[in-house]
């Protein structure tokens, strides 16, 4: 049985293969693909800055993030300022609180048969777009990341502009999702002692509705981005490591579907908030993973949960702004006298991004981008499930195979950059 | 109550990002009460992809996001045809954002003659001529919000909209992009010493600013209504234009050093003429920190 996903920032096709009423087997084919990889070879480095934010609408950030990380690792011995690297961490959280929003009210609601709260998810996303673009300019599209640190400079009231909109999303988070006061929530160890606002309520549904232990994939997760939040490291069921290396990540071409392959060691493992939140051992998602597993309800709370941490992280990586530092430090050789080559790896909204360039006198020889959506969505065989396919096999309703798929925020344009 | 104006967002070779960027209006609220989408890629509808591409909807609005090839397919129907079959039914067909418009960076996307719906860059497309006077081009890499919603209440009101050579709204493409920057007076005077990280200074000189011959409201009417690429020291890369994306976007390209690209409608030896006299003014506030003493 076919099924269209829809509304994924494009769409995927699901093919179910039942074996006695059970799904036995899925596969995920994504449509179509642009090829930005190809579009970038020959061009010149910088103009990456202002392509590949253009790989995805909704996370394009965290691809100009990656773009000019990977730049700046072809350089030897680049400076940047503590300032401009709090500065570009701060807009990177803005970006992925918008999306979480995004998926909670528009894509998580209407799986429960919930009518999409649309205002829920403007409202606090334009707060976070705000402050973006009071540091970058505008949100999305933005290019203010540059070699050498950032392209903008900010005064005191440009940060108390940004607190402002922090504040205002916070609030919006206790009256809303959370019904109680985000310290408190930030402090809840106890996956089942939450409380009343709309996280709740969604999660009761998966109570209610027997969901509980649905979705449940490897048990194994990965990230690769560091900053001063997420941490490096593979945790397989609670077991967390952290020395792991890019060397080991393969992509592969598939021929049923556009998008490619993504292993580390030849394995899959799920990327995203619920692993990171593993890899950091955050008490709430420790105790939810004890309970629940890799499943859905798991997922859900530890995307929800991020919202609250990145908030009062990002409120704090304020504090810590040395105005006195410089933006923007340039480099000692020029870009167009470069070559090279140089990687990158950020946490995006839904999972690690990796980036890869190679260079020749400034111009790019080759392009390689690895998404979040692709580590999670990897169409494996019967003998090898990818993450999503074994979380979806052993069901027997294709409705609740769509929620556990979506419960990984997939994301088709990402997928076939 | 008066009735809701249905729209058909149909997404092309795209990234979303003018989805977001909608996502963006201010006045969501008031919006949705004098709208609908009959379908759109993050909103929830009453109709699903397959069923608008295999029925003709009734709706008054099409949408068209992203660029177009005959190669094209959604939902498993070429592009091409859902365009036509929808066209002839609409009142009006936005072509939203540039790669919907001019083809933009997916042109180069590896498609058939991957294009805009009227234009290939600045060259005039037949395939849809039909549709061309209810056609308004929206560009932008990505569109700005403001600028979509208030072309589309002018459509529902019935104002006449006049429009530029390439179908975009005079109302907001008449004016440069290079309108209201807060660093103006830097280009005024001809200061051309502009560094990144810094409030002060233009990048029209040296790091490949488009604002003075970009058309466009992003120092008008504001993104997310409070900045500005510009502002924020990220030089124009003139998104809303043909020619989108250029090479060498952070640098000028000069002629014996004269940006090749001067300000719209501004000859070289006026120009010249012009840098020389302002050169001459040595304004003491121009070459010390804005904040500064």
């Amino acid at each position: 049985m076919i099924k269209i996903i829809e509304k994924i920032e494009g769409e995927a096709k699901l093919n179910f293969n039942f074996k006695e009423n059970k799904i036995d087997f899925v596969d995920v084919e994504f449509m179509s693909t642009r090829n930005i990889e190809n579009i970038l070879k020959g061009k010149r480095a910088f103009d990456a800055l202002v392509i590949n934010p253009r790989v995805c609408g909704i996370c394009g950030h965290a691809h100009l993030m990656a773009t000019v990380q990977a730049l700046e690792s072809c350089y030897d011995n680049l400076i940047l300022s503590d300032k401009a690297k709090i500065i570009r961490e701060l807009t990177l959280n803005f970006e992925l609180i918008q999306n979480h929003f995004k998926w909670f009210y528009l894509t998580l609601y209407p799986l429960f048969g919930k009518k999409q709260q649309i205002l829920k998810a403007t409202y606090p996303s334009q707060l976070m777009s705000k402050a973006i673009a009071v540091i970058g300019g505008q949100y999305p599209h933005t290019s203010y990341a540059i070699v050498g640190g950032v392209a903008c400079e900010i005064t005191e009231i440009d940060l108390i502009k940004v607190q402002h909109y922090i504040a205002q999303t916070l609030k919006f988070v206790e009256q809303n999702l959370l019904k109680v006061e985000s310290e408190v929530f930030l402090k809840t160890e106890d996956a089942n002692s939450l409380y009343d606002g709309d996280l709740t309520e969604i999660l009761d549904e998966i109570k209610n509705s027997e969901l509980l232990g649905y979705g449940k994939s490897y048990d194994r997760f990965i990230s690769f981005g560091e900053n001063s939040f997420f941490k490096k490291g593979k945790s397989v069921k609670t077991k967390v490591t952290h020395n792991i290396s890019l060397v080991d990540v393969k992509e592969s071409q598939i021929t049923s579907s556009f998008a490619k392959n993504v292993s580390f060691k030849d394995k899959y493992y799920e990327v995203g908030p619920l692993s990171r939140a593993m890899i950091n051992k955050t008490p709430l998602i420790i105790d939810v993973h004890k309970k629940y597993g890799d499943s859905i309800f798991s997922r859900i709370l530890a995307r929800i949960y991020e919202i609250s941490q990145l908030l009062e992280h990002s409120r704090g990586l304020i504090k810590k702004i040395d105005l006195s530092q410089p933006s923007y430090i340039e480099p000692s050789i020029d870009i167009s006298k470069l070559s090279g080559s140089g990687y990158s790896a950020v946490e995006a909204a839904r999972g690690t991004l990796i980036h890869r360039v190679e260079l020749e006198s400034g111009i790019i020889k080759n392009y390689e981008i690895i998404t979040p959506t692709q580590w999670n969505l990897s169409g494996g065989t019967r003998e090898n499930h990818g993450v999503s396919q074994r979380a979806m096999v052993g069901l027997s309703d294709v409705k609740i195979a769509e929620l556990v798929f979506k419960s990984f925020d997939v994301c088709s344009v990402c997928t076939t950059h | 109550m008066e009735k809701k104006m249905r729209i058909l967002w149909l997404s092309a070779i795209t990234c979303n990002g003018n989805t977001h960027s909608f996502l963006n209006y201010p006045h969501m609220e008031q919006f949705l009460d004098d709208f609908e989408f009959i379908y759109h890629p993050v909103i929830d509808s009453k109709y699903s992809l397959q069923e608008i591409v295999s029925n003709e909807i009734e709706c008054e609005v099409l949408i068209i996001e992203g660029a177009i090839s005959e190669e094209f397919q959604r939902g498993g129907v070429p592009i091409f045809e859902i365009i036509k079959n929808y066209s002839k039914r609409v009142q009006k067909i936005l072509t939203v954002g540039t790669c919907a418009t001019f083809g933009g960076i997916f042109r180069e996307s590896d498609y058939k003659d991957t294009a805009g719906m009227h234009f290939d860059q600045d060259r005039a497309l037949h395939n849809f001529s039909d549709f061309l006077d209810k056609t308004i081009s929206i560009s932008g890499c990505p569109i700005h919000p403001e600028v979509l919603v208030n072309t589309l209440y002018a459509i529902k009101k019935s104002v006449l909209l006049r429009v530029d050579n390439f179908l975009r709204p005079k109302e907001f493409y008449a004016y440069t992009v290079h309108n209201g920057c807060t660093r103006n007076e830097y280009f005024e005077y001809k200061v051309d010493n502009h560094k990144f990280g810094e409030l002060e200074g233009c990048m029209f000189y040296d790091h490949g600013c488009q604002a003075p011959f970009t058309h466009g409201s992003c120092n008008k009417i504001l993104w997310n209504e409070v900045n500005s690429k510009t502002r924020a020291g990220v030089p124009c890369f003139g998104c809303t234009e043909p020619s989108f994306p250029r090479d060498n976007l952070f640098n000028t390209k000069k002629n014996m050093a004269i940006p090749e690209h001067l300000p719209l409608g501004v000859n070289k030896r006026v120009y010249l003429t012009l840098a020389g006299i302002t050169k001459a003014f040595k304004i003491d506030r121009f070459q010390k920190k804005i904040l500064d003493d």
